[in-house]
């Protein structure tokens, strides 16, 4: 049940350069407030995580981040520069996501899933496409190389030619990380990676995350999963209806009072932690 | 209970539930199997007989131990019906564990009895009395009752998937090239019969043929054989879409109506990149056409275009396309972005503000630009060189008309859309359109440019369109507005849905049932648009996806069938095994 | 007084126009289906009318018959909608979106034709009975002309947009409705009949439609199986003016529309005003209003379907 891995390397104790920074993000659906006024620095090479409880705007928040939402205010700053609100020129800055209930293109294969991924990273165009010429069966032979090594490097390598909605639910969820990572991104933005996984699978699953660190992506992970997300991340974000409560390494998150409550407390939503889909 | 790991595994067929007839057909299996022997070789007999008294109707089917035209299908039949039959039980029992012959000979059976009794039918009501039937017809029809009763009795085996059987290539290539050449040779016959009787019954033949051998499992083997040897069948199809207007020794009649098929087929391949591959519904894409067809119009050589300039054909066909393409992209930019069903009305309304603009642009209400409703006649036939299209060539002794003429053209243009479609298909940007037709939030959220490639589809299936509109002007030879009504665009949706969405053979299929059948078949062509609004109806209900499906689609079709979506698998994994 | 002339013939066609849209967005609102084959339960309501004057009342021209023909056109095309419904669209409601449009077309081609067909004497338009006060010679107010036909019209407009509002907020069935096009899921688990309420969302849009069909026949004096096509496409438009979805605003976009069409014939100069461009500029507006508001003038529930 515990989850434990040999020896994460030790976090870069603030050594990295601020690869994202989300500063002041609200978000307010007509006289709802779901985000209000939340910080995120991230750096290169380190493990976030977001929690809170149900409806506490982690989500929300993400969606801000990735452009399918534009806050209504704050601005989000990566590598350097502000982020326009749209899901494609995020992507293209190198920050890429997966979904809280996984969206895969569920009618076509494995493979041809990570291939669209890498969509925003090649250029074939209509005539080139149409006329076959020398750089189009390059970059389709490129293509299709990248996408099979992302898939043995998640561990779907000999499941490429299945369709997605035949896969097992954790292959699922890895399949959207391959084919997010398919971007070439820098940060990845994981929503719920172990929702509905068994403890086992949970264990693959950060093992994937520290590799996918260690070659260099920095991660935000959204997580109700609190042994997971401790023994995980470098650092903690607690969300509570839109605002930050808590941040800090996991132990001083694990212990304030005030997280304790907000998940415990007199709350009534604490019954559907990690249940929720 | 997959059989990837055991590829020699006997599967139950899909789709079998017992039944009562079940225990009949365990009790009398051997009876049944006498019965269809028997059932086949009095069809056969009867065939050899008189079946009319008069011998003007239907053919010449009265004299006995010279088969007309319908008997020689009859006995066609029969043959086919020893096949099965000693498939089922003798010395073809090799071939009886891959196909299901009880089926097939039930379906056939039943297909016999159906064509006897229209056949018969027809005798007595054009010679006013059932007393006009020989005995031969009448032997036959019992011998097709026997055979379908005898179908149908016969116990029901297990078989094995085709999808694992293994044949020498020159089997594959060989069963390709046959079935081309009966196309052709279907096709030419078809076509001759002045007879809307014949031709009736010639097409009731066909589907009793193909529905059996569709029983017996020979489709499912087709499709994979076909996309093994891709290259032939493409090869194969061009040289019978080619070879055609030799067979019909210059008759302008049947080319005419080839001319209109492969124009029709033509434009809704190019719907199909916007409906079929990505997935938005163009419901005025005739407009589209219709510039193309105004542009040739307004520059060509007649005496009512209202342009100077005259540019030579190829840059009119540039020029057409590009017109069509720009409104394409005029009318594309605002509305991509709304959501699909409002997309579907929009365009709906350009292609009626395309006719409207095109039969009030008569002097009176703005420039003059199209003479209004009596739109610009006369147009000359091209001339391109010293070659006329106007006029008879003679080609190694085979004459072909002026139709003939227009109908390689349109086939050169044909296997242009189909170039752009299977490989727009097979590359990057099609990749995109299926992600956006999946899921287009995710498909955003991966970094796909949905707005630019949708925009693209737009606009490439207007280009493409008007391409074909500029040699449909010169060939109809004039252009006005109620050739480009909404029923056209709908017309043209139904061949891409009836036929298949996203494949290039089933919307050939779709586009020849939609513009032969009414073309022969005189006596519904009061009945044709009910005929057609209901067949939309049903087929959204029964086979969303159409006849000749692309798998994706069928998939997409059918969500919730998990047997379909491991059975499309296994075939993958087949295919890539095999290369 | 043109200007006044003008806007007077607006509000008559934007009347129908109004009246059919209701059944548009009433549809949408709930199935989020856009009901192609409206239009045809529109002409479907005509004929119906014309067929009750036939069987019953050839020949006379009381304005008493009006009320049989009034329950003659409702009673055919609520009919042929609940039974579209049943028929075509429910067995495809979990159907990618392609299936009902494509549906919807058949639909419509079916109704025209068999109407075309069956309905005797229908193979060339047919004329509609003359009723005393609704029809006949127009009414002279200074220069202003005002048509018999234009008041029953707007009149029925009126009737049926306050029997709407009573129906939507004021009954079981109507709060149901509501309920539904909010959450489908949250109504059923509710307890709400959600197929009824579907059924009942294609009968109201029936209903007006073949009060329409009746105010049509009387504008026009002939009727003939095409006459839904261009006059659904009309009210599809003032539908999407108003805001898909909203039934207030499938009103106040067909007036719009009506009064806007007849302005333009007005006041546009030059050769591209007047009569023959008059369907052209009502479809400019639709692709304008998608263009800069997508959601239409009151605002339509926007759904986030993906």
């Amino acid at each position: 049940m515990t989850v434990t891995h040999s020896a994460p390397a030790a976090p870069p104790a603030d050594g990295g350069a601020v690869i994202l920074q989300a500063s002041g993000v609200i978000m307010r659906f007509g006289g709802l407030t779901a985000v209000n006024s939340v910080d995120l620095t991230v750096r290169e090479g380190e493990i976030v995580g977001l929690i809170g409880p149900n409806g506490a705007g982690k989500t929300t928040f993400f969606n801000c981040l990735t452009g399918l939402y534009k806050p209504t205010e704050g601005q989000v700053i990566f590598n350097g520069a502000v982020l326009p609100p749209k899901p494609r020129a995020v992507v293209l800055a190198g920050m890429a996501r997966t979904f809280q209930n996984i969206r895969l293109f569920n009618n076509m294969t494995a493979l041809e899933n990570v291939m669209v991924g890498r969509y925003c990273r090649t250029s074939s165009m209509a005539l080139t496409s149409i006329f076959r010429g020398p750089k189009f069966r390059r970059e389709e032979a490129a293509t299709r190389a990248r996408a099979q090594e992302l898939l043995d490097y998640v561990g779907l390598g000999r499941s490429s030619e299945l369709l997605a909605r035949n896969l097992p639910y954790g292959d699922q969820r890895r399949l959207e990380i391959a084919r997010a990572l398919a971007t070439d991104p820098k940060v990845l933005l994981l929503d719920e990676p172990t929702a509905g996984m068994n403890p086992q699978e949970t264990r693959q699953a950060s093992d994937l995350i520290f590799k996918i660190r260690d070659s260099g992506i920095a991660v935000v992970v959204i997580e109700h999963d609190m042994r997971f997300i401790f023994n995980l991340c470098d650092r903690v974000l607690c969300l509570v209806r839109g605002e930050t409560l808590v941040e800090g390494s996991p132990t001083q998150v694990q212990s304030d009072p005030r997280v304790i409550e907000a998940y415990i407390g007199t709350g009534d939503d604490d019954e559907d932690e990690g249940a929720s889909t | 209970m997959s059989t990837v790991s055991t590829p020699t595994q006997i599967a139950p067929t899909p789709g079998y539930h017992p039944s009562r007839i079940d225990g009949l057909r365990e009790q009398h299996g051997r009876l049944a199997w006498l019965l269809v022997l028997t059932g086949l070789v009095v069809l056969a007999a009867g065939c050899f007989l008189s079946w009319s008294y008069d011998p003007e109707i239907l053919g010449n089917l009265s004299i006995s131990f010279n088969p007309g035209s319908l008997q020689l299908f009859m006995l066609t039949a029969a043959v086919l019906a020893l096949v099965y039959a000693l498939a089922y039980r003798g010395p073809l029992r090799g071939l009886g564990v891959w196909i299901d012959s009880a089926k097939a000979l039930m379906v056939l059976g039943i297909g016999a009895l159906g064509f006897m009794a229209i056949t018969l039918a027809v005798v007595a009501v054009t010679s006013s009395g059932l007393i006009n039937i020989d005995p031969g017809g009448w032997v036959s029809l019992v011998g097709s009752l026997v055979l379908a009763v005898g179908g149908s009795l016969l116990e029901r085996r297990p078989t094995k998937d085709t999808l694992h059987a293994q044949l020498p290539a020159w089997v594959e290539i060989g069963t390709i090239v046959v079935l081309m050449a009966m196309l052709l040779f279907g096709a030419a016959y078809a076509l001759g019969q002045t007879d809307g009787n014949i031709f009736g019954l010639f097409l009731v033949f066909v589907v009793a043929v193909a529905w059996s051998l569709f029983a017996a499992g020979f489709f499912t083997w087709l499709g994979i054989v076909a996309q093994r040897h891709r290259r032939v069948l493409m090869l194969g199809a061009f040289a019978v879409a080619f070879l055609f207007p030799f067979t019909q020794n210059g008759s302008d009649a049947n080319m005419s109506i080839a001319t209109q098929v492969l124009i029709f087929a033509a434009t809704a391949l190019g719907l199909n990149i916007v409906v079929g591959l990505a997935g938005l519904l163009d419901l005025g894409y005739i407009a589209f056409l219709g510039a193309g067809a105004y542009t040739a119009a307004t520059l060509s050589t007649s005496a009512f275009a209202t342009i100077g300039w005259k540019p030579p054909f190829l840059v009119v066909v540039l020029l057409g396309a590009i017109v069509a393409a720009t409104l394409g992209l005029i009318i594309g930019t605002p509305t991509l972005r709304v959501s699909g069903d409002y997309l579907a009305i929009v365009t709906l309304a350009f292609g009626e503000i395309f006719r409207l603009s095109m039969s009030n642009l008569d002097g009176n209400n703005g420039p003059d630009l199209t003479h209004g409703p009596n739109g610009i006649p006369a147009i000359p036939d091209l001339q391109i060189g010293s070659f006329n299209f106007g006029d008879e060539h003679t080609i190694l002794g085979f004459s072909l008309g002026r139709f003939a003429n227009y109908y390689f053209v349109l086939l050169v243009l044909a296997l242009v859309i189909i170039t752009v479609f299977s490989r727009l298909n097979n590359s990057r940007i099609g990749r995109g359109w299926v992600a956006i037709r999946e899921d287009e939030k995710a498909a955003e959220a991966m970094g796909v440019n949905v707005f630019g490639l949708k925009l693209f589809a737009f606009a490439s299936g207007a280009f493409l369109a008007g391409m074909a509109g500029t040699v449909k002007a010169h060939q109809d030879v004039s252009v006005t507005p109620d050739q480009y009504v909404f029923l056209e665009s709908a017309f043209l949706l139904a061949a891409v849905v009836l036929g298949g969405m996203g494949t290039v053979a089933g919307v050939f299929i779709g586009a020849t049932i939609l513009k032969l059948l009414p073309e022969k078949l005189r006596f519904i062509s009061d009945y044709r648009l009910l005929i057609f609004g209901v067949l939309l109806v049903l087929m959204m209900r029964v086979r969303p996806e159409g006849i000749i499906a692309s798998q994706r689609r069928q998939l997409e079709f059918h969500e919730e069938d998990e047997a379909l979506a491991e059975r499309i698998e296994e075939v993958h994994l087949e295919e890539e095994a095999q290369t | 007084m043109l200007f006044l002339q003008q806007l007077i013939n607006g509000l008559t066609s934007g009347s129908l126009y109004a009246l059919i849209a209701v059944g548009y967005t009433v549809v949408y609102g709930i199935v989020q289906l856009i009901n192609f084959a409206h239009g045809e339960v529109f002409m479907i309501g005509a004929f119906g009318s014309l067929a009750v004057w036939t069987i019953f009342f050839q020949g006379q021209t009381s304005i008493l018959i009006l009320i049989p023909m009034l329950l003659g056109a409702v009673a055919a095309s609520v009919g042929v909608a609940v039974l579209m419904e049943r028929f075509a669209y429910r067995p495809l409601r979990h159907a990618p979106r392609l299936a009902p449009l494509i549906t919807a077309i058949g639909v419509s081609v079916s109704l025209q034709e068999i109407v075309r067909l069956f309905y005797p004497g229908a193979k060339s338009p047919l004329p509609y009975p003359q009723i005393d006060y609704v029809s006949g010679t127009a009414l002279q107010l200074g220069d202003i002309t005002l048509r018999r036909s234009a008041i029953f019209t707007v009149g029925a407009l009126v009737v049926s947009a306050v029997f709407l509002w009573w129906f939507i907020n004021r009954t079981k069935l109507g709060r149901g409705m509501q309920a539904v096009s909010q959450d489908p899921d949250t109504a059923r688990l509710m307890g709400i009949n959600v197929d009824r309420v579907i059924v009942v969302a294609f009968a109201l849009g029936a209903l007006l439609a073949g009060i329409a069909g009746v105010a049509q026949g009387l504008q026009t004096n002939s009727i003939s199986q095409i006459m839904g096509f261009t006059a659904g496409l009309k009210a599809f438009t003032a539908a999407v003016l108003g805001g898909i979805g909203n039934v207030a605003g499938a009103v106040v976009g067909g007036l719009v529309l009506g009064v806007a069409e007849s302005l333009a014939t007005q006041f546009i100069p030059g050769a591209f005003g007047g009569t023959p461009w008059k369907d052209v500029w009502a479809f400019v507006l639709l692709i304008v209003v998608l263009v800069f508001r997508p959601q239409g003038l009151l605002g339509a529930r926007v759904v986030d379907r993906a």
